[in-house]
């Protein structure tokens, strides 16, 4: 019953340079497809779709190819009367959009824009008995959300208003065995959701009920001959896990345990040299949320034709320096 | 966008799915538009339900529309007999498993079945629990339908012990399955604690209240047939990591006591330095000083301004109050947050004095290996060398022996542990660096022990290919320190815990920050030949270790720098003799 390994082959002519004006342009024309299929059928996650693209661009120092105008005023006109933000005109709100448009404005420097106050009440709405977030009124918890809800108000400067101890209470019991982090209490430990957890515990100041040593090892377990990560054991290769990974890595001090030359190959394979962009493995299609990922990776990595990104808010450094924010990170 | 692959396509094949695509593209944006708008008209019926219907089917992500459903639903059931509600649910789960098959993972999908069970009249558990069936023999790894199954699991009066029979049937039929194990690692707890501590009742906390719920530990005859699952894995298939992970769990045990560790008083400066068994917040925990049966004001500080969270905490006892070589002493540092407390007697001619835990290893380094029986845990490592005999190149085997090796003999075993290092970083060269730091902290435990064995505050781990320091908070009354040789590339802030040190040598490393020598009170020798320090900058945190006289830095890129002999003798004016 030999269990084979999952990945991928790198082909010998994958892209192993950087191709940052090609996917600048990518994510430029993206936007401007507005009646464009996959476009319009990933309406519901507008929000977040601009967070990706726009903080891509920044990084690559590009922002100023997007329309900013146009952005801040579907912000305005997504926030409701509640406060939360939605991901696009006629969709709920939810705490994941309402931590993106809140990414956006931080980029663009006019968080006043919507009405603060509001987008404060509405994350502390959200919080439950045991200290947990949902998304939204309908009561879905993970610890997803407990994130959305530390990051939103960080970025606000807000973090008084929630009860900061049931908070960190509930992330902590969502500790595995393994030293990961799952949804709720109980699940599986996921990178995504390490990502979230330590990020959170980041924002808190709580880093050092983490079990570095424990979880470091799972982490750079996740490296595969191909030099990718993958999100949990047995599972295939993908840079936006080779994102979770990397980042939790580097907010628990131990981004030194995997191969970075080898991630970087990987990484750089994902490349669509026709098109631009990033897929999640090479060969694939590529879309925004991958360019994000695959190019907030190299960073992290030392790329330095790219803006340093920080790893718990995943903005540029520039960005958080001006607000203030400086996240903990384990040395 | 997952694990879609690019194909290559003719012109032709192109145009004919763009024609599809907007044909697709147009029934899907009047669909949505007739939604919306019977949303804002504040319509709740049937044909809500038939046309959002239409746009999850395709596209069960779209999270407004599974809102717009439950308004519907919930304003359907107002206007319904009791019967009609179960049915009207039940035809709301049967459309649900037809999402969940075109999009097992879908966060929207599980979410609202696990709302409509709760609007259920009369909830069906085993019809869900057959449904999680079914849905892990497609894909045993899907942890939505794990999480969806644990709360089904609750309703439906599973116990524990068949839930631990289900796991184990999993792992039976493959191995491979990461989250059956990490399932049992969360039953067996439940299942089997541990005997509770005999001495302290009132110590062992509610499972569920607990945020620590993943430390509670496993029964040891339990244990033991843990033992046996996982070697059957492993020695079926040495290369699965699950079994491998569960088994290192395994091997671990509950954290530290929390406790004061060490109580240190010096009548120079009339300071006091305590350290603790885990990082805390010296302001919040609620630390009070006893001096002579007075309670003292003092103002608690981190060794380190970097951290808000230390196991070292200081404070200056107010001005004259120990200072006289013939007073006798008395101090006590409670911990009021945790009811336990440490006493100190500082003796008339002593100039210093501590107390703390006359260390054993076990008490200071095992915290994650096993305290069972050393007769198990040899019969464990037997078996895992017979598994390296037939598998020399595995390197989960190498790192679990490597493991049990330090449970039973950590200084013992040391000169093959050693050697194991050496072969993992060669099989595994990818994770190398996390191997070099795992040996370094394994022989910098040893050291200590060697250390404490000797009763002398000398701590000397030269030559020895360190890559990075831990557990400095042991050191809190070391003197003399000499890590020459090594790679360290960094003093780390920790570094300054070491409040008793004296002399530092550290030549020929490639130390780049010095960052961790900062207010150490009684430093006065530092030798760093042959390191990497480039900016006099490196050097600032120097000019606050007040007794600092003798500095060696030769070998270093600092020496380049314009006048920077007058530089240094300004910024460190008290330095006597400096070698550049």
């Amino acid at each position: 019953m030999g269990t084979q390994v999952k990945d991928v082959i790198i082909k010998p002519d994958s892209p192993n340079t950087l191709l940052l004006d090609k996917h600048a342009d990518y994510i430029a024309a993206y936007g401007s497809k507005k009646d464009d299929y996959e476009y319009t059928l990933s309406e519901y996650l507008r929000m977040s779709g601009i967070y990706w693209g726009l903080t891509v661009m920044d990084l690559m120092g590009q922002l100023s190819r997007m329309n900013r105008e146009e952005i801040i005023d579907f912000i305005k006109s997504c926030q409701h009367d509640c406060g939360g933000i939605s991901a696009s005109i006629g969709h709920d709100p939810h705490l994941l959009y309402t931590l993106s448009a809140v990414q956006i404005l931080s980029l663009y420097d006019c968080i006043n824009v919507i009405d603060v106050d509001k987008v404060v009440d509405y994350v502390r709405g959200l919080q439950q008995e045991d200290g947990s977030f949902a998304g939204d009124k309908w009561g879905e918890i993970d610890t997803r959300f407990s994130f959305c809800a530390v990051a939103t108000l960080a970025l606000l400067g807000k973090m008084d208003a929630i009860k900061m101890d049931k908070a960190v209470e509930f992330v902590l019991s969502c500790m595995n065995f393994d030293g990961g982090f799952g949804c709720r209490p109980g699940s599986e430990s996921h990178a995504g959701q390490i990502y979230c957890c330590t990020g959170f515990l980041s924002v808190t100041g709580q880093l050092h009920q983490v079990n570095a040593d424990l979880l470091g090892w799972w982490l750079c377990e996740r490296q595969l001959p191909s030099g990718g990560l993958n999100g949990r054991p047995e599972k295939l290769p993908d840079v936006c896990y080779s994102w979770w990974v990397l980042a939790s890595l580097k907010i628990i001090g131990r981004i030194h345990w995997i191969d970075k030359a080898k991630l970087r190959n990987f990484i750089l394979a994902c490349q669509d040299e026709e098109t631009g962009g990033f897929a999640d493995r090479p060969g694939d299609m590529v879309d925004p949320f991958h360019t994000l990922f695959g190019v907030a990776g190299l960073s992290l990595l030392g790329d330095e034709q790219i803006k340093p990104v920080n790893p718990v808010f995943c903005m540029p450094e520039d960005v958080l320096q001006r607000i203030g924010l400086q996240p903990d990170l384990l040395s | 966008m997952h694990g879609r692959v690019k194909l290559k396509s003719t012109a032709q094949q192109e145009e004919e799915k763009r024609k599809e695509r907007e044909k697709k593209l147009k029934a899907f944006v009047s669909t949505r538009d007739a939604v919306l708008k019977k949303r804002s008209a504040g319509e709740q019926d049937e044909e809500a339900l038939h046309l959002t219907q239409l746009l999850l089917s395709s596209n069960p992500d779209i999270a407004t529309l599974w809102n717009y459903r439950r308004e519907v639903l919930l304003h359907l059931e107002t206007l319904r007999e009791k019967d009609e509600v179960q049915k009207l649910y039940e035809c709301e789960l049967h459309f649900i498993e037809v999402c969940l098959k075109v999009n097992p993972k879908s966060y929207g999908c599980w979410h609202h079945r696990t709302w409509v069970n709760t609007r259920l009249p009369r909830p069906d558990w085993t019809r869900e629990l057959g449904l999680c069936d079914r849905c892990l023999g497609l894909d045993e790894r899907n942890f939505h339908c794990w999480d969806y199954r644990r709360t089904v699991v609750k309703e439906s009066g599973v116990s524990v012990e068949q839930d631990l029979e289900f796991t184990e049937r999993l792992i039976g039929s493959n191995f491979s399955n990461y989250s059956s194990w990490h399932y049992r690692s969360t039953l067996l707890p439940r299942l089997r604690p541990p005997p509770p501590p005999d001495s302290a009742p009132d110590t062992s906390p509610a499972p569920s209240a607990s945020p620590q719920v993943h430390s509670h530990r496993v029964c040891e005859e339990q244990l033991l047939k843990e033992y046996e699952l996982a070697h059957n894995a492993f020695f079926t298939d040495p290369n699965d990591q699950s079994a491998w992970f569960y088994y290192r769990w395994l091997l671990g045990r509950a954290e530290r006591e929390e406790m004061i560790s060490c109580v240190y008083i010096s009548r120079e400066g009339e300071r006091v330095s305590v350290a603790f068994s885990k990082p805390v917040h010296a302001l919040a925990v609620g630390l009070m000083l006893v001096l002579d049966g007075q309670p003292q004001r003092v103002e608690w500080r981190c060794a380190h301004p970097r951290f808000r969270h230390s196991p070292v905490w200081l404070c200056d006892l107010p001005p004259g109050s120990i200072s006289d070589m013939s007073n006798e002493h008395n101090l006590t540092v409670h911990w009021t947050e945790k009811h336990t407390h440490r006493d100190c007697a500082l003796y008339t001619g002593c100039a210093e004095s501590w107390c703390r835990d006359s260390a054993t290893d076990q008490e200071l380094f095992r915290s994650e290996l096993s305290v069972e029986k050393s007769s198990v845990l040899q019969a464990e490592l037997e078996s895992c060398n017979q598994l390296l005999e037939l598998e020399p190149q595995n390197k989960w085997c190498l790192l679990t022996i490597i493991l049990l090796m330090r449970a039973l003999d950590p200084l013992g075993h040391e000169k093959e542990t050693l050697a194991h290092f050496q072969s993992l970083k060669e099989v595994d060269p990818m994770r190398s660096s996390y191997y070099s730091d795992l040996c370094s902290k394994f022989l910098i435990e040893n050291t200590i022990l060697k250390m404490e064995y000797a009763e002398v505050r000398v701590f000397s781990l030269s030559n020895k290919n360190l890559t990075t320091l831990c557990h400095l908070d042991q050191l809190l009354l070391v003197t003399h320190i000499n890590l020459s040789s090594n790679q360290l590339v960094r003093l780390p802030p920790q570094f300054a815990m070491l409040q008793c040190l004296e002399v530092l040598e550290a030549d020929d490393n490639a130390i780049e920050s010095l960052e961790g020598l900062y207010h150490l009170p009684k430093l006065e020798e530092v030798s760093l030949k042959n390191n990497h320090i480039c900016k006099l900058s490196d050097l600032e945190s120097l000019a606050s270790c007040i007794k600092l006289a003798r500095l060696d830095l030769r070998g270093n890129p600092v020496h380049k720098t314009a006048n920077i002999e007058s530089e240094i003798s300004q910024l460190l004016p008290l330095v006597t003799a400096l070698s550049l």
